[in-house]
């Protein structure tokens, strides 16, 4: 509310943008609930269905480089009706006429012979539909055993510029050729200031809406998941990765995941850092809520280095003044980076 | 020619109006993309403040191009480096004097766009300023094969046109360390021409979509007028679709289905302003300006669902609908002509999308401090580290 106790006009927007949007998801729900419903009321024939979603998939990206079993089977369903009635048109004067005799003649035949092929192409279909749909189910009980993807924890009092652990970050990441990364960059704050100092830095941040209006800025910030960006990087490309808010949001093999993807990124003797809570501040009354709902605690300080020595880095903690956070820099060894 | 160049002029344009850069362009003297034949005369002049060199082509798209492409294109990825550049240069345009002039260019930095073509892959390597690509990329076969992996590795920095371009470069090309942004294009001036929709069309009073851009089976043209055609016989009335733009696949004559050719901006603006929905059929866009234009008129869209950069339009902004199959197309169409409220909440939320993003003053400068950033850190690679 502001001064005059009117809604604010940033919030009274965001509430109307979240109205307009849930309205638009309603819709969307209604338009596919018809869609079904004309589906399985049978009113267009097999051969329109079959001609109508040829058409639509001659020219789309489907199943052509994204192989998705059901988009694939789309074209195979496509494909599967065996037309007998061959298209009689032509160019030529009384070309049409004689080869809409040439089709009554052998329509017998032709009849017989699709009727054979379209079941065919049926049985096969339905069969890879019933794969489809095995394979769907079990992807919906791995689903369910699957970790739950990492999220960002908001930690307030590390995540701005005059946090302690800031200026050792900079120190440690000054002066290098190669770029680096943050993730996840929140709304840049650390990327500015590694700007200002003349660190060529980008940030990373997978929640929704974080990075939307400063991609307007001048700073290279995108709305991407960290891991999937890690693994976009061309390996030995970075000069540093800093990882904050990461870690404690994440179940183990995503950790691992994680600092394997940010080591292959590193050049030789690039620099990891990694802010994380401390096990104390997770189990404080007031800790963040996904103390609650992650599936793995933060590490502990003396974790780090033999955590990251697996993966040829050597690891500096520093703990936190107050012991609620600890601040870890690992460097990349010469090597070349190991294949994953 | 194609949205890459007709994108590319604009950005040069308004480079050259609105931040006074000095602009050099270095081209063809072709007109058609599948021929690369050598229309115009070569030589230099100066096109809208912006300085043009054209050059003529060595070959354009040779018939051995089919027979390589079909080869390739089912399994892109797997084709031999010495394939895919046979794949790049039969497909042309194939421009030595236009390489060699590049090389000897004084400019800051080199802007290269889009990634298909051999002036892009082949003009990377004679470049040694910093070296921008503006990939346009869609999902075809051809982004995945090999000879583009260099081009895309080498790029000092990269201007996308959406998300999900980059999303989509970024799955198959490890660039996603390279300095980049998510730019797109700006809506140009609205020239009204103060006709009615209606009367342009010769239909009166008819409530009318609207769809923009080469008549093109390729574009989904003529998907959109078949499905057009069932829809109306399932749910008859006034309904009319337009289809506006250069015709180059013949549309079945039909009393709902108006094609116009080639027709003047204003007239286009006064059609897209009077329409109830503008259609992009197309599966295979980059950027889309036409979805983009329609929302500068607060005009709903529907767009293939298939396209991801249109679809993505729409995800952000609250601005339009998509179909995936004709049933979805004859859902969502029914439900837009029906329901002149969510049109109008579907047109603000896209004119909104509009103004925060796709306005020339405030893009084209954000491109101009992206390209003095890009020159600034200097190309990526010396020669010493290729």
């Amino acid at each position: 509310m502001n001064d005059q106790g009117a809604p604010d006009t940033a919030a009274s927007a965001a509430g109307v943008d979240e109205a307009d949007r849930s309205y638009l998801a309603r819709v969307r729900a209604e338009i596919d609930d018809e869609v079904r419903r004309r589906r399985a009321s049978g009113d267009l024939t097999p051969q329109t269905e079959s001609e109508l979603e040829q058409l639509f998939l001659r020219h789309a990206p489907l199943g052509s480089t994204r192989q998705e079993l059901h988009e694939v089977l789309r074209l195979v369903d496509a494909a599967a009706f065996i037309d007998p009635v061959v298209p009689v048109e032509s160019s030529r004067p009384g070309g049409a006429a004689i080869k809409k005799g040439v089709r009554s003649l052998n329509f017998w035949y032709l009849r017989f012979v699709t009727h054979q092929v379209s079941k065919f192409a049926t049985a096969t279909s339905r069969a890879l539909h019933i794969l489809d749909q095995q394979l769907s189910d079990l992807a919906t009980k791995v689903d369910a055993l699957e970790v739950p993807p990492s999220v960002v924890v908001d930690v307030g009092f590390a995540h701005r510029t005059d946090a302690w652990w800031v200026p050792t970050v900079v120190t440690e990441l000054e002066g290098g050729r190669r770029r680096v990364l943050h993730a996840a960059c929140g709304d840049g704050w650390l990327v500015h200031l590694l700007a200002a100092t003349n660190v060529d830095s980008y940030g990373v941040d997978p929640r929704p809406g974080r990075v939307a209006e400063q991609e307007l800025g001048d700073l290279d910030l995108r709305e991407e998941p960290v891991l999937g960006h890690l693994d976009a990087v061309e390996p030995g490309a970075l000069g540093g990765v800093v990882l904050s808010g990461l870690m404690e949001g994440s179940g183990h093999s995503e950790r691992r995941r994680l600092l394997e993807s940010a080591t292959m990124a590193l050049a030789p003797g690039g620099v990891l850092v990694v802010h994380s809570l401390t096990p104390a501040r997770w189990d404080e009354a007031d800790a963040p809520p996904e103390a609650d709902i992650v599936q793995a605690r933060p590490y502990r300080p003396s974790t780090w280095p033999y955590l990251l020595g697996e993966l040829g880095m050597t690891a500096v903690v520093t703990p936190g003044p107050d012991g609620r956070d600890y601040l870890v820099v690992g460097r990349r060894d010469a090597a070349p980076p190991r294949s994953r | 020619m194609g949205g890459a160049e007709t994108a590319a002029r604009q950005l040069a344009e308004h480079l050259t109006a609105e931040c006074g850069w000095e602009v050099e362009v270095f081209t063809t003297c072709a007109v058609d993309h599948i021929t690369w034949d050598d229309v115009l005369a070569p030589g230099d002049s100066v096109l809208n403040g912006v300085t043009v060199h054209r050059f003529r082509s060595a070959s354009g798209r040779v018939r051995q191009f089919y027979e390589i492409d079909g080869r390739l294109r089912s399994a892109p990825g797997e084709a031999s480096k010495q394939d895919a550049r046979t794949w790049l240069e039969c497909n042309g345009p194939v421009t030595p004097d236009l390489l060699d002039a590049l090389g000897g260019t004084d400019a800051d930095v080199v802007a290269f766009y889009p990634y298909l073509y051999y002036p892009t892959v082949a003009g990377m390597d004679v470049v040694s300023v910093p070296r921008v690509l503006h990939p346009a990329a869609h999902d075809e076969p051809a982004l995945y094969l090999p000879v583009f992996a260099a081009t895309y590795a080498e790029a000092d920095a990269i201007c996308y046109h959406t998300a999900a371009e980059r999303r989509l470069v970024q799955r198959i090309h490890r660039v996603a360390q390279v300095p980049q942004i998510v730019l797109g294009l700006g809506v140009g001036e609205v020239v009204e021409g103060g006709r009615s929709g209606g009367e342009i069309l010769g239909i009166g009073e008819r409530p009318y979509v609207v769809s923009v851009g080469r008549v093109d089976a390729h574009k989904g043209s003529a998907m959109l007028a078949r499905f057009f055609q069932l829809y109306k016989q399932r749910h008859p009335g006034p309904l009319a679709l337009a289809l506006v733009g250069p015709v180059a696949v013949s549309i079945p004559e039909d009393d709902d289905i108006v094609v116009t050719g080639v027709v003047s901006e204003a007239d286009k603006w006064d059609l897209v302003r009077d329409a109830q929905v503008a259609i992009s059929p197309s599966a295979l866009e980059s950027f889309s300006l036409v979805v983009l234009e329609a929302w500068e008129k607060s005009v709903p869209v529907m767009v293939n669902a298939t396209c991801d950069p249109t679809r993505e339009h729409c995800q952000r902004s609250g601005g339009g609908l998509w179909f995936g199959s004709f049933r979805e197309f004859e859902v969502v169409l029914e439900r837009l002509s029906t329901d002149a409220g969510l049109r109008r909440l579907l047109g603000h939320r896209g004119r909104a999308y509009v103004e925060t993003y796709y306005q020339w003053p405030s893009l084209i400068r954000r491109y101009a401090r992206f390209l003095t950033t890009v020159t600034e850190r200097g190309p990526r690679w010396t020669r010493a580290d290729i």
